[in-house]
């Protein structure tokens, strides 16, 4: 029940940010999609014991190749799908309970909370970087073979 | 034939300096600025873009060439223009439209408002407030807290940006915003907790496009653009981060 309740939550930010930065509202729902799957995947990971780390790259894996596949299919600009798809892991959590630790003098607590707000983030963006990447490379992989000349990206 | 190249000129240059308001990644601007000016019927095409400032040089047959820059100062988000005006460089490469017909859409595209208005947008930032509450496992009253939190960061990005106020300080005031709504709604309702409604209101302040931005631009080799978006990104952390920070210091004190 609570697991249905998050996804709806889910799929209410990524359709929700989509309007706040506009995106073309034929597209919301894809949009909203992407951001369910990488949610879900997140969620998956960390029930079965992924650390928090973990399970935010895994997610923002999928975000990077969901968009990647969804910008070639429908001949949109990716970010339309990448922003509200990993809007849902941005750990706000943490990085609040950092700011609280900070405030209440408990250093400590503090930095080993911020290391952990700066890498969470870190993996999320590592994630988006790596599956372009690799997304690219497989489709000049594809196109190259299939021309056997160079491609011009 | 002169003006032929002075108007391939401003129709590429158009593109690019609404590309780049709205926010879209460096290599997407200088590609289509690229794109533009060669289907329009240009020898040679040389841009470069910076997150400031567009430069284009066009050559023709004749060897002719004619340079221009354009200073980018208000940037906004949008990213239903980027997608129009993406879209219309695809049918001006496939030939589906002429040059002048081209020029008047960019025009349209540059000034028409797209989007929803106050009300709506509101709501959405209030439901991105709220989600996050919830993924966060509030209450029901939590969730509603940061509803309002969310919401009212909306409104006041709503009042700011009329003011053309100095970059950071509308990120600094949300921080302050949202976490004066959980505080004083945790003084009020001792029953509702300040922790979520505070991490559900400063969501919408999250740099979402400078985050994309900066990963996107480093990929395709602009480590410049790259970089000095990724320093947006975390100074924009920074001030959302300060104005809860003050609010809180300030309320334990």
């Amino acid at each position: 029940m609570i697991v249905v309740l998050k996804f709806a939550a889910v799929f209410l930010i990524s359709a929700s940010i989509g309007i706040l930065y506009r995106i073309p509202r034929s597209l919301l729902v894809y949009a909203s999609i992407v951001g369910m799957a990488a949610w879900g995947i997140t969620a998956l990971t960390k029930e079965y014991g992924g650390g928090l780390i973990m399970a935010n790259f895994f997610g923002s894996v999928i975000v990077g190749l969901a968009a990647e596949t969804l910008a070639r299919y429908l001949k949109k600009p990716a970010a339309i799908f990448i922003i509200p798809g990993f809007i849902p892991l941005v750990p706000g959590g943490e990085a609040y309970t950092t700011m609280l630790y900070m405030v209440e003098g408990r250093y400590v607590e503090g930095v080993s909370m911020f290391m952990r707000t700066v890498l969470t983030a870190g993996a999320i963006a590592f994630g988006i970087f790596i599956s372009s990447t690799i997304y690219r490379l497989f489709i000049n992989y594809i196109t190259e073979s299939k021309l056997h000349n160079v491609g011009k990206n | 034939m002169k003006i032929l190249l002075e108007e391939i000129m401003e129709l590429a240059i158009l593109s690019g300096e609404v590309l780049l308001k709205n926010g879209a990644e460096t290599y997407r601007v200088e590609e289509t600025m690229a794109h533009v000016a060669k289907a329009c019927g240009a020898a040679k095409v040389e841009s470069f873009v910076i997150p400031t400032g567009v430069f284009l040089t066009v050559n023709d047959d004749s060897g002719r060439s004619i340079t221009t820059m354009r200073r980018v100062k208000n940037r906004t988000i949008n990213l239903d223009r980027i997608a129009k005006v993406n879209e219309l460089s695809r049918r001006l490469v496939d030939r589906r439209i002429d040059r002048k017909d081209a020029y008047g859409i960019l025009k349209h595209i540059a000034r028409e408002r797209t989007g929803f208005s106050l009300a709506p947008s509101m709501i959405a930032a209030g439901f991105v407030g709220g989600g996050t509450a919830v993924l966060q496992n509030a209450g029901v009253y939590e969730t509603l807290g940061a509803f309002a939190a969310a919401a009212s960061v909306r409104y006041l990005a709503h009042i700011v940006s009329r003011l053309h106020g100095v970059q950071f300080t509308f990120e600094f005031l949300g921080g302050m915003v949202a976490a004066l709504v959980g505080v004083i709604l945790h003084d009020m309702l001792p029953a509702i907790g300040r922790d979520a409604v505070i991490i559900g209101g400063i969501m919408p302040l999250v740099p979402g496009v400078a985050i994309t931005n900066a990963i996107r631009d480093v990929i395709a080799g602009d480590l410049l653009s790259g970089l000095s978006r990724g320093l947006e990104a975390a100074l924009t952390s920074v001030a959302v981060a300060m104005g809860v920070v003050i609010v809180l210091a300030t309320h334990s004190w």
